[in-house]
């Protein structure tokens, strides 16, 4: 569909530009021909050749743009209507020529400054930016509409005082009505004044409020539009105190000068722009061979920033798992509504989404010329994003499960302390006032079973008192990971020393983490034969480390449940024969 | 004497009061939790105050903080911390800003009739009290080099009750000698093991645990 589109458009910007070059060589001979006195461009070679870089330059510039720009094609069209009227007053000037001609010609000279109105609201996107936008362009539309009908149907040249152009020739004229002609050149003119007035405002207004980037974008096309507009407010001021329009009048020349200064500046402009995004094009189309052989996630992202001078480009890859999208990394982004100088491409294959880029407003169907590589690169990263996002979710999972465990442990060891060890000491209480009873009965056999009945509660109390410990050590919540650690080596078979830097706390999963793996590590030390455990902590603000050495026989294996905890918190452990190091990120 | 408990399970918050009831002590007030058991202080100016180390909210060290609060606003009420952990950092936690007058026993030790009325006395007179199970699992940590192993089996004997918070006098009524013996071994035991702490003092209970724990 594309391609024949473009085929079709082909054609259309080549008879464009043979009708505008045709109608510009048209302009001249009769400016320069039976129309010298009459037209601005038949005042000098100069005032000629000012015309027709305008209005060619105008033609040119919007076809390279609706080349560059499918989305914004309307733009480019409008500036090629515009570039062709802008030689409309001279046909009317055509002394000789076919009245029709004149006429038509007469009725569509107006129209060059609503179509340059309309297309400067729309830049860069090609729609309106607004409701209130939207209205003012079709007001202009409508004004300039009725204005240009009203004089076809009753402007009768003769009895005009004010003609200069064309006196004598007006195909459509129905009935001849002098006051209103002048009613309606009267506010026609206001009205254009006041519209170009109205777009000087809005300018200045858009051009403030812009970010920086933005205003690079704007200042082409708004600078050259407010000159337009100086030219039309002038010419209106002039011809409200001498109406007749000798384009020998100084003030009107000046004013045409400006005008055509204006055009032939927004047509440079609309060329630089496209250029612009040309060359920003070209080098996103590049980016890939810029890529190493096995690029780090989000590379592509940062050469694509490069390339295109924005460093807030982002891309979001599409993934079905999670669902959602995620950054090149694989961690969860949300696109939704970007800031209003960023624009949204989006990245499909077939009716699929691939991914989200976003990036500044001024480079618009950014993903038209990225090449099938750098589409494959980016198909590519969409895949290690997939890939990487599933591993963040693994460990996520990884380190709740570990956080419930936890969680579990903490809630059995109180569950212990507050039920079973509270009923144990309660039976303890009771054994004894029974033994208290019997001794005052003088039964010396049941006090006897008593007190071995309270010796083994108390040996129970005990046993469950250390087991509800090993479970999970009240101290560890308490008072943190150092205290935790000196009450485990108070308690160890074989002398462990402790060293702690300091005393800090940690995340509770942190602290339970290095505190179950130094348990473990202290018993698997035992297993190994060992008689001295050492054990380091410190820590460098980003990172709880340990260190843990002792003298038992070299490990056979390394020890899987230390690296299974430590690395569910996303830390690391590194062992040689006789010492372990583990890592543990924490805030 | 006039002892107030604390103990948030009722179950044995009301056995401690009726075995201090059977002992002769009298009860003058129960409490739940932290802030009742404070009142209940302020009114009732006791002797003794019995406190659980884990009390609603959250169930972990109220006990310590309002003992805390006790000592440094009734200077003359004793505080008893009962508590299911034998946890040295705890029990050093207590005496760091308030040596005298505290201790901290397992729980399991108040149903001991005659050792609670020891404490209770012991309490009244000033002392410190630290469960035995605690001083001896200190005492009989593994070192790498144990310094003491310097240390007589008598002057071993006699650390551990200094640890445990007994005076001179009390260590020799134990031990069936003299108040100058003990003197002299305690003397002897702070140099070899060269602590600088004063000999006599409530501080030097905590000085004696901070060194088991730190060797």
């Amino acid at each position: 569909m594309r391609g024949i589109g473009y085929r079709l458009d082909a054609g259309v910007r080549l008879t464009s530009a043979a009708l505008a070059v045709s109608i510009a060589l048209g302009a001249v001979s009769i400016a320069r021909g039976s129309a010298s006195a009459t037209t601005y461009a038949g005042r000098s070679p100069l005032a000629a050749a000012l015309t027709v870089i305008a209005g060619l330059g105008l033609v040119v510039a919007g076809l390279t743009n609706a080349a560059a720009r499918p989305s914004a094609r309307g733009c480019g069209w409008r500036a090629v209507a515009a570039g062709i009227l802008s030689f409309a007053p001279t046909y009317v000037a055509w002394a000789g020529g076919p009245p029709l001609v004149r006429s038509i010609a007469a009725a569509l000279t107006g129209v060059t400054f609503a179509l340059v109105l309309d297309l400067v609201l729309r830049h860069p996107t090609g729609r309106a930016p607004s409701r209130a936008g939207r209205a003012a362009i079709a007001a202009v539309y409508a004004e300039t509409g009725i204005a240009a009908l009203l004089l076809a149907l009753v402007r009768n040249p003769y009895l005009d005082p004010s003609c200069w152009a064309n006196c004598s020739v007006n195909s459509f004229l129905v009935s001849s009505h002098p006051v209103l002609v002048r009613t309606v050149d009267f506010a026609d003119r206001w009205f254009v004044a006041g519209a170009a007035a109205g777009l000087l405002g809005w300018f200045a207004t858009r051009f403030a409020r812009g970010s920086a980037p933005a205003r690079r974008h704007l200042l082409p096309v708004l600078a050259p539009a407010a000159v337009i507009a100086a030219g039309v407010i002038a010419r209106a001021v002039t011809l409200q105190a001498s109406p007749v329009e000798d384009p020998f009048y100084q003030a009107l020349f000046i004013s045409f000068v400006i005008e055509s200064i204006g055009l032939t500046a927004l047509a440079a402009g609309l060329l630089y722009l496209s250029a612009r995004e040309r060359s920003a094009r070209r080098a996103a189309a590049r980016v890939v061979t810029t890529l190493d052989e096995a690029p780090e996630p989000g590379s592509l992202e940062s050469a694509l920033a490069d390339a295109l001078h924005d460093p807030e480009l982002r891309i979001a890859y599409r993934v079905s798992d999670p669902d959602g999208y995620v950054d090149p990394r694989g961690w969860p982004v949300d696109p939704g509504a970007p800031a209003s100088s960023m624009t949204i491409t989006r990245l499909a294959r077939g009716a699929d989404t691939l991914g989200l880029i976003t990036h500044r407003g001024a480079v618009p169907d950014l993903d038209l010329q990225f090449g099938a590589a750098l589409r494959l690169g980016l198909e590519n990263e969409r895949l290690q994003a997939q890939v990487l996002a599933q591993l963040n979710e693994l460990r996520a999972s990884r380190q709740r499960i570990v956080e419930a465990g936890d969680r579990e442990r903490r809630m059995l060891e109180r569950d212990l302390h507050d039920g079973a060890q509270q009923y144990l000491l309660a039976l303890s209480y009771e054994l004894r006032l029974a033994a208290a009873t019997a001794r005052a009965a003088d039964d010396g056999k049941t006090e006897a079973i008593l007190s071995a009945a309270i010796d083994d509660a108390e040996l129970a109390l005990a046993e469950l008192r250390d087991l509800a410990t090993g479970i999970y050590p009240a101290v560890l919540a308490d008072a943190g990971l150092a205290p935790a650690l000196r009450s485990l080596a108070d308690e160890a078979p074989v002398a462990v020393e402790i060293h702690t830097e300091r005393s800090r706390r940690y995340g509770s999963s942190v602290e339970a983490t290095a505190y179950f793996a130094v348990a473990e590590a202290i018993d698997d030390a035992i297993d190994r034969g060992a008689t001295a455990v050492t054990i380091t902590v410190g820590d460098d603000d980003h990172r709880l480390m340990v260190a843990l050495a002792d003298d038992g026989a070299a490990r056979t294996a390394p020890p899987d449940r230390i690296a299974d905890r430590v690395g569910a918190l996303g830390g690391e452990l590194a062992c040689t024969p006789g010492e372990c190091r583990l890592s543990i990120p924490c805030a | 004497m006039r002892v107030v408990v604390a103990e948030d399970v009722m179950l044995t918050r009301e056995g401690i009061a009726r075995v201090l009831r059977d002992a002769g002590v009298e009860v003058v007030g129960e409490a739940g939790d932290a802030p009742t058991l404070l009142r209940a202080v302020r009114l009732t100016k006791p002797d003794a105050a019995i406190v659980d180390i884990r009390m609603p909210p959250t169930h972990t060290n109220e006990g310590l903080v309002a003992a805390q609060t006790i000592r440094a606003e009734h200077p003359d009420v004793g505080v008893l911390i009962l508590s299911q952990y034998v946890e040295p950092h705890y029990a050093l936690e207590l005496l760091q800003n308030h040596p005298e007058r505290v201790g901290y026993l397992l729980k399991e030790r108040i149903f001991d009739v005659a050792l609670l009325i020891d404490a209770l006395r012991r309490l009244a007179d000033g002392e410190t009290i630290i469960d035995p199970t605690i001083v001896s699992r200190l005492v009989q940590r593994r070192r790498q080099s144990d310094p003491l192993a310097e240390l007589t089996p008598r002057e071993r004997e006699v650390i551990e009750l200094v640890a445990e918070g007994l005076s001179n006098r009390a260590i020799a009524a134990r031990l069936f000698v003299t108040d100058r013996t003990v003197e002299a071994h305690v003397k002897q035991i702070f140099a070899k093991l060269d602590l600088q702490a004063d000999t006599d003092s409530h501080r030097r209970v905590l000085a004696v645990l901070a060194y088991l724990r730190a060797t």
